[in-house]
């Protein structure tokens, strides 16, 4: 269905992983690469040279170490909320599909969230709350399961009409045990393109958010770094943009795009059906 | 009811005027989701009243006490809401509600100008690169989009005022008009908001027109491979009319309801948008009314952004519920 050759080779897919390994490896060992302590001040405002190589910020940060940090904060928010996501997602869709009784009532609240306009309340909620990265891990959490739960539940559906599944049932399987042996391996390839669709929006809000200044200034993301450098009077006019402006914004859409990448060629390999219906 | 739905199977529906549209449409379920939506309005103003209120060191804790208790204040803050007082802004001196009504033409003019541009553009791209599927056309497209939506909003339009208004003084640097300047002719005044509309409006555009795109070029892909457009080629039309006419024209369906959906991002956009061009919309107000700690406006802004989106996909439930009559109410 999806109708560039390229994608069935998936080598988008295998440069995706690249990207991402590398920067996830970079995000690790982070304090081994970076060059300075990213909090340290140092001179301000410097141009890049052999000492400080991306230059420094407003209070005198050195820009690449913050960049190496900075994919550390980024990350780990956008992966831990989206594993947490797709955690309350996949149960929430596991009971729903199989107890028929708490469909209607787990779909309507899922109706709900769907429905609800969850970027702008999530920003309403960080903006009340003191900013860390605890709770923007755990507001994205609570606001971005509906769709994977809405999709398990159908996938559930059809899983728990299969003869394997009553013949489980007939050997006097526990519901409990269904789910947790027959059930769930099948929906998990389902849950993990769900999960790195998902981190894709995750990572864009986490770094608006911080864009609008809700983000923690003890740990500051990419998007926090793009605040910084908006936020000084001269960005546009001197080449300051170049160095603390651009790698930022860079990273961001980096590993937007090998997440795309990767998400889509998954989505291949794992459900023919869903093949081409790239969605939101 | 009965007459309307019968009609319906007999395939006799006649171009109908809007207003008979609206007219004919099924009532009831207006209602049911009406009263679906008005309950999602009421969660969302029961959390932004509860959630600071929670907080145990949040900006409002210490305001009730046992002869103050937050029942008092929930019933006056609802009530307070239905009579269209927001309470007061704090860093603009000024009734929420007035601030809030001098901001909202700019974000109806910036959001209306995006939205009608990008489903043109969206549904207009989808559909060529599906009808040229594999092609150069197709997968320059595709790349193009896809990187556009992978870009944030906020990154692309300084990106946008560093090249297009810096270094190539094209456009205007910021606002929605150049500030103290006398215009001789209405005709300037128009030509000036256009001017400063250009850079914001492309911004939102061409980030959120990725989602567009793709549902209509994947719409658009189960369409093409039908007999009736063999046929139509057969039959000698050309290509144009045969993509508008008979491929499109199907290929709609799913696109209306996700177009609605979407609306939804654009709106969203504008907070990041309006913040990086200065543009004095209600998306200004919530990075100003976060920067200046201005909860009470914060919260109004929001409801206006909140309320927005929820009646966007209002429309767009009833609208498609009476496009397709396959979806009926259960």
């Amino acid at each position: 269905m999806s109708g560039v050759k390229t994608y069935k080779h998936n080598t988008p897919g295998l440069i995706g992983v690249g990207i991402l390994m590398f920067l996830v490896i970079t995000a690790i060992f982070a304090p081994y690469i970076a060059p300075y302590d990213p909090y340290t001040r140092y001179e301000r405002t410097e141009h890049p040279g052999s000492e400080h190589l991306l230059g420094t910020n407003h209070v005198g940060q050195d820009i690449l170490s913050e960049l190496i940090y900075g994919a550390r904060v980024s990350l780990f928010i956008t992966l831990c909320a989206s594993i947490a996501a797709a955690c309350i997602g996949t149960l929430l869709g596991l009971v729903a599909g199989y107890f028929t009784r708490l469909d209607f009532f787990l779909m309507r609240i899922v109706d709900l969230f769907l429905t609800i306009p969850r970027l702008p309340l999530i920003m309403i909620i960080a903006a009340l709350m003191r900013p860390s990265v605890w709770n923007l891990v755990v507001v994205f959490a609570l606001f971005e399961w509906s769709i994977t739960a809405r999709l398990i539940r159908a996938e559930v559906l059809s899983l728990k009409r299969r003869p394997y599944v009553n013949a489980a049932r007939m050997f006097g399987a526990r519901d409990s045990h269904i789910l947790w042996w027959h059930i769930l391996p099948n929906v998990v390839p389902l849950v993990v393109v769900q999960l790195i669709l998902v981190s894709r929006y995750i990572l864009l809000a986490e770094s608006g958010l911080s864009f609008l200044g809700l983000g923690d200034p003890r740990a500051k993301s990419w998007g926090m770094m793009l605040y910084d450098a908006f936020e000084y009077p001269t960005i546009y006019v001197t080449d300051l943009w170049k160095w603390w402006m651009l790698p930022p914004g860079l990273c961001i859409i980096l590993t937007i795009l090998s997440l795309t990448f990767i998400g889509y060629a998954l989505e291949e390999q794992v459900n023919p059906r869903l093949r081409g219906s790239w969605r939101v | 009811m009965h007459d309307d739905e019968n009609t319906m199977e007999r395939g006799i529906e006649p171009k109908k005027p809007l207003f008979f549209l609206l007219y004919t449409m099924r009532v009831k379920s207006i209602i049911t989701k009406g009263v679906g939506y008005i309950l999602i309005i009421f969660i969302i103003l029961s959390l932004t009243f509860f959630v600071p209120r929670m907080m145990p060191a949040g900006p409002l804790s210490g305001l009730t006490s046992s002869e103050n208790p937050v029942w008092e204040h929930y019933t006056a803050y609802l009530s307070g809401l239905m009579h269209g007082n927001l309470g007061w802004s704090t860093s603009k001196n000024a009734p929420v509600w007035d601030v809030l009504m001098r901001s909202m033409k700019w974000t109806l003019l910036l959001v209306g100008t995006s939205t009608v541009i990008y489903v043109l553009l969206g549904i207009f791209a989808g559909a060529v690169s599906a009808w040229k599927k594999g092609k150069k056309t197709d997968v320059g497209l595709l790349v193009l989009l896809i990187s556009m939506a992978s870009f944030p909003p906020f990154f692309l339009g300084m990106l946008f005022v560093i090249f297009l208004a810096w270094k190539l003084p094209i456009f205007p640097r910021f606002g929605a008009q150049t500030l103290f300047i006398a215009y001789s002719t209405p005709f300037d005044v128009v030509l000036d908001i256009v001017h400063h509309l250009v850079l914001p409006a492309a911004t939102l555009t061409l980030t959120s027109i990725g989602v567009l795109y793709l549902i209509t070029r994947n719409s658009m892909l189960n369409v093409v491979g039908e007999d009736y457009i063999q046929c139509a080629r057969a039959k000698g039309l050309s290509e144009w009319y045969i993509m508008r006419r008979h491929a499109l024209k199907n290929a709609m369906l799913p696109v209306i309801t996700l177009v609605a959906l979407t609306v939804g991002l654009v709106i969203t956009g504008t907070i990041f948008v309006e913040k990086v061009f200065a543009y004095p919309g209600v998306g200004m107000l919530v990075s100003e009314a976060i920067e200046a700690h201005d909860y009470p406006l914060l919260q109004g802004a929001f409801l206006t952004i909140a309320l927005a989106i929820l009646a966007v996909n209002f429309v767009a439930d009833v609208i498609y519920e009476h496009l397709d009559p396959r979806v009926k109410e259960e």
